[in-house]
């Protein structure tokens, strides 16, 4: 018999009882949806990452904190395991403030670009304002960490660290609301507030004036923030300052910034993050940090994975039950194909082929009603909480993924299969024809 | 030729026995038969003298218990599962009472499935299958489904299935068994037409007398024991 003939008739004894064969996919399908639309978000939501990560540059950039571990950084967050730990007066827990000493470490160490170690001071503007009105925004900044990353600008060019000019890349949305647009507002002043330190009420502030060199695009890397460059940041780090003791001054350089020689090779590189590891200070660069982030994303991808699985098996068991059913309402007809020649080895490769149609079909619904839920969860999804990101379609599907993940359904409803097809493959023509 | 001397089919002393101990059942007792090439043989008896046991013996649908069959000169003892089943294909036509046809399938598509099992390519399969309803005169019925024919015409068709594949025998259980003696005579005159005008061997199984007689030897079965096989003088096959 022609593998074409067995493929015909299998497909024909599969619609020869439509309501069981359906009711049969469409318990693969529970099975086959789950998978296939979480393998979904799971490759637009790394898809997305890999693009902006790939945007955002940064080869060679570190971050460096002063902790032991990582898993401090982890704590820190409250999200740690190991129960509270006993006060130490001289810290020696958690995440530490970087100190001369320990850049000097970092400059030192081989690699690294002595010249571009510098301490990451954290700096809370309290507004905005132009000086053509008096509307004040809310504004959140960082220093310009490094030229190794790349943020897509709408105008104008990034802030220069090198120059000692206050300068200041904004946001997106701020040029207009501060009374410009995104072309006009470049080279216009601003005034820049911060809160003076101690904290009073009503807060004093003290305005430092910058210029604004460009606007940039909504990214990732960017999160909303604006950017200025090393001059300003100091600027309004010593301002918020300026009303302290000087032995009063907190300590929160938290973070240092660092690049080190890309042409290094990879073990060259993790030599020199074990030497910083040595004293206490993690780097990380833009793609651990996500990473970071990815591996929580990740584990929950795999959880609802697990619950597709366990549909699946359901799902086989009610293959197991459909074909034993089939086998048991053909037995004449099995018995007469046998008497007529027909191998037992044909007979299982028919209901074999029964059980594989019904995961193929199964699996053909699933996607088909996953590209469904594509199409409307990526029009809410761009509508309410990926509207402010551009380019970011939460459900994309991977056409290789598709495709194993339905011959691994194919797979698993032929190894269901292979019970009832051996049973009829055993049957003796004689029984089946003496069968009333 | 000198093939044609050679006998079909060839029991020798036969034996069937069901059931062990107490249930011990002997179904057919040292049974010696040579079936020639183009005969039509009746094998006749009161229920459960096992016919039907016997036909599926000579069909090579079953294995004796003791003694042995041979075909074309080979002890089927010695032929493998998958040559057996190729011969049964190729060689032998199978009707029976109950028709045993696919009910919700095509008429052409029931025809078709000996040549489906033989791996003939899908064109072929349609121009024989059609062949075969025409020789039964049932070609305007290739598209209807199976069910929707009378009792008469599902036997015809079944016989159209089991010469399909241009047959050296065919083997009829009871084919006339369901039918009432109307629709049965054509059935009756179509077997014996094939085996007369295409030199088909036929072997049936029966208790129906007319059958029985335009048969050329009939042979009587009583207790799974022959007690009579008479020839007529004049064989019938053309060739
Ligand atoms: N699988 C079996 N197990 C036990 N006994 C069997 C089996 N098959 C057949 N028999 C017995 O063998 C005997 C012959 O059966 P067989 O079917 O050959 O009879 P038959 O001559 O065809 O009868 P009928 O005209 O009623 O079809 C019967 O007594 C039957 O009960
Ligand atoms: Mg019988």
């Amino acid at each position: 018999m022609k593998f074409f003939d067995v493929l015909k008739m299998a497909n024909a004894n599969l619609l020869r009882n439509k309501v069981r064969a359906g009711l049969t996919i469409l318990a693969i399908f529970v099975g086959s949806f789950t998978i296939i639309l979480n393998s979904g978000i799971n490759y637009g939501v790394n898809r997305y990452v890999d693009s902006q990560l790939e945007a955002a540059g940064g080869e060679g950039y570190l971050e460096i904190m002063k902790m032991e571990s990582m898993s401090d950084m982890i704590q820190m967050g409250g999200m740690g395991s190991g129960g509270p730990t006993e006060y130490d007066p001289d810290g020696g827990s958690g995440v530490q403030p970087i100190t001369e000493d320990d850049l000097q470490i970092i400059r030192e160490t081989p690699g690294i670009i002595a010249e571009s170690v510098r301490v990451f001071r954290m700096v809370n503007v309290e507004y905005i304002q132009s000086l053509e009105n008096d509307k004040r925004f809310n504004l959140s900044i960082s220093q310009w960490p490094s030229d190794t990353l790349n943020v897509a600008m709408a105008s104008g060019r990034m802030v220069d660290n090198n120059s000692e000019e206050f300068q200041i890349v904004l946001a997106p949305e701020f040029a207009e609301a501060l009374g410009y647009t995104e072309e006009s507002v470049v080279g216009e002043t601003v005034v820049l507030a911060v809160a003076l330190l101690p904290a009073t009420r009503p807060v004093q502030v003290k305005r430092v004036e910058a210029t604004v060199v460009g606007v940039q695009q909504q990214s990732m890397v960017g999160m909303g923030r604006s950017f200025v460059n090393e001059a300003l940041n100091d600027a309004l780090y010593d301002a918020s300052l300026s009303a302290l003791p000087e032995e009063l001054r907190p300590d929160t350089n938290f973070f240092a910034m660092a690049e080190y020689d890309t042409s290094m090779s990879e073990e060259e590189v993790q030599a020199m993050r074990d030497r910083l590891s040595e004293h206490g200070l993690q780097a990380m660069s833009i793609r651990d940090q996500v990473g970071m982030m990815m591996t929580f994303f990740d584990a929950i991808t795999i959880v609802l994975m697990i619950f597709g699985g366990i549909a699946l098996l359901a799902a086989s068991i009610g293959i197991v039950n459909t074909l034993f059913m089939a086998v048991q309402e053909r037995t004449r007809e099995i018995g007469l194909m046998k008497a007529m020649g027909l191998s037992s080895g044909k007979i299982f490769l028919m209901f074999s082929t029964e059980a594989i149609l019904l995961g193929f079909w199964g699996s053909v619904v699933g996607i088909g009603l996953a590209f469904v839920a594509r199409g409307v969860g990526n029009h809410l999804a761009a509508q309410t909480f990926l509207s402010g990101l551009p380019g970011f379609t939460l459900i994309e599907f991977n056409p290789t993924m598709l495709v194993v993940i339905t011959l691994v359904i194919m797979a698993i409803a032929f190894v269901a299969g292979t019970a009832p097809a051996r049973r009829a493959a055993k049957q003796d023509p004689i029984d089946a024809l003496r069968y009333e | 030729m000198d093939k044609d001397k050679k006998s079909v089919l060839e029991a020798r002393k036969i034996s069937k026995v069901y059931g062990k101990k107490a249930n011990r059942f002997v179904a057919l007792k040292d049974i010696d038969l040579k079936i020639e090439r183009g005969e039509s043989v009746a094998i006749i008896g009161k229920s459960g003298s096992g016919k039907t046991t016997l036909m599926h013996i000579l069909a090579l649908l079953d294995s004796p218990t003791t003694g042995e069959m041979v075909v074309g000169g080979e002890k089927s003892t010695k032929l493998k599962k998958a040559k057996l089943g190729r011969l049964r294909n190729r060689e032998f036509g199978f009707v029976f009472q109950q028709f045993f046809m696919n009910p919700n399938d095509s008429v052409l598509n029931n025809v078709m499935l000996p040549l489906k099992i033989a791996g003939i390519s899908a064109r072929e399969q349609k121009r024989r299958a059609m062949e075969a309803l025409k020789a039964v005169e049932l070609e305007e019925k290739a598209k209807n489904k199976a069910n929707d024919l009378s009792g008469g015409q599902k036997q015809r068709v079944c016989i159209a299935r089991a010469l399909v594949n241009n047959p050296k025998v065919i083997f009829a259980d009871e084919p006339t068994g369901n039918l009432d003696s109307q629709t049965g005579d054509k059935v009756e005159k179509l077997l014996s037409k094939l085996n007369k005008e295409q030199g088909i061997t036929l072997v049936v199984v029966t208790h129906d007398e007319d059958l029985a007689r335009r048969c050329n030897r009939q042979i009587y079965l009583k207790d799974g024991q022959i007690i009579r096989d008479e020839r007529k003088k004049k064989t019938g096959g053309a060739r």
